[in-house]
């Protein structure tokens, strides 16, 4: 099992983890929307850090032998996860800057075409 | 015929200082009757500079979106401004204006929806390297394969839309290499495509955007982006209502 010293390290790990994303949701550094998925990977790693028997029998469900290779495969995953949604924002971030500057570029052109016709009267 | 119908010719220009003045100038004598729209993608030469001092029509756009991004903004003008037909040019000099009423009579005569000018029709003008033509077989072959239609010449930028499409690329118009991924586009909405011969030049000026080295990127992406793109459409056996 895990000792003791390691236990009281990683419950502060997960306090200071915590701190973070909650100093960063107050300075609006990061949307609420997509902190979400931040704050549910804590609430599982402070779980499993205060029940880590729940580790090992979700592990052994799975079929893997090795409890810290089972603790990387869901890290890893969970990661990856987020990787994605993070790929998928930049996406549709594009897609809006996109029209935006489409957008952009017509309305300047209108207002070329306004001065010069206010200039020529 | 019908009341006239008004024409946009969009011509996307990312870096062409050395060929636009000339290509809208051309334009302007040849085809005075129709509107055309340059597209600044974000250039980084003077290509803004001399639109302005021509007092030429012309959209800026604030960053380089690529061709796909440029050409769309130019459909979300033409959608705007209520035009019937919009038409594709290149700023770079390949296209000739001389084709650009056979480019446009399918269109105006409601025989087609897309139509593209092809050089591989009557193999005249330009005929490109051996090595792009091969890779523009292969794509053909691929949107054969995928749509059922043959259209020979699918990476021409030289195109003409109805309305219908104007409205349907505006909205929704493939990035990066859009050319090949554009027809397959069309054939899904149940457009009617179709190629019209024409001859191209050798750029006048300039550098193409496709060197030999992405020519590998380019084969791999625009399949993948054909194959997602009819992906999207699944199963299609429709018939248009408006037709």
């Amino acid at each position: 099992m895990i000792p003791a010293t390691l236990r009281v390290t990683l419950i502060v790990a997960v306090i200071c983890y915590f701190v973070i994303i909650l100093y960063f949701l107050k300075q609006k550094a990061l949307n609420l929307k997509y902190t979400l998925l931040w704050l549910v990977a804590g609430l599982v790693m402070g779980t499993l850090v205060v029940v880590p028997e729940l580790l090992v029998k979700i592990i052994h469900i799975f079929g893997i032998q090795e409890n810290m290779n089972g603790l990387f495969i869901f890290a890893i995953g969970f990661m990856l996860m987020i990787l994605l949604s993070l790929t998928s924002i930049a996406s549709r971030q594009n897609r809006k800057i996109r029209t935006l500057t489409q957008e952009l570029a017509i309305l300047d052109k209108r207002v070329r075409e306004l001065e010069k016709r206010e200039t020529g009267l | 015929m019908e009341q006239k119908q008004r024409v946009l010719v969009i011509i996307p220009a990312y870096n062409e200082s050395e060929n636009i003045v000339h290509v809208v100038r051309h334009m302007m004598e040849e085809a005075p009757q129709y509107d055309y729209l340059v597209i600044n993608d974000g250039s980084t030469d003077d290509t803004p500079d001399l639109c302005r001092r021509e007092n030429f029509h012309y959209l800026d756009l604030s960053i380089n979106m690529g061709i796909g991004g440029a050409v769309q903004a130019g459909y979300v003008y033409a959608r705007k401004y209520d035009y019937d037909i919009a038409v594709q040019m290149d700023g770079d000099g390949q296209h000739d204006i001389a084709y650009l009423e056979k480019l446009l009579e399918p269109i105006v005569n409601r025989e087609a929806d897309v139509v593209i000018g092809s050089r591989f029709l009557e193999k005249e003008g330009f005929q490109s390297t051996f090595g792009r033509r091969m890779g523009i077989n292969i794509l053909s072959g691929l949107i054969w394969l995928v749509t059922g239609r043959h259209i020979m010449d699918v990476t021409s930028g030289y195109r003409a839309v109805n309305k219908m499409f104007i409205k349907i690329y505006s909205e929704d118009y493939p990035m990066d290499y859009p050319e090949p991924e554009a027809i397959v586009a069309a054939i899904m909405h149940l457009g009617r495509v179709k190629e019209v011969p024409v001859q191209m030049r050798a750029r006048e000026g300039g550098i193409s955007s496709i060197t030999f080295k992405k020519s590998i990127y380019y084969m791999i992406k625009v399949t993948l982006a054909i194959l997602i793109c009819r992906m999207g459409y699944g199963i299609r056996r429709g018939k248009r209502e408006d037709i």
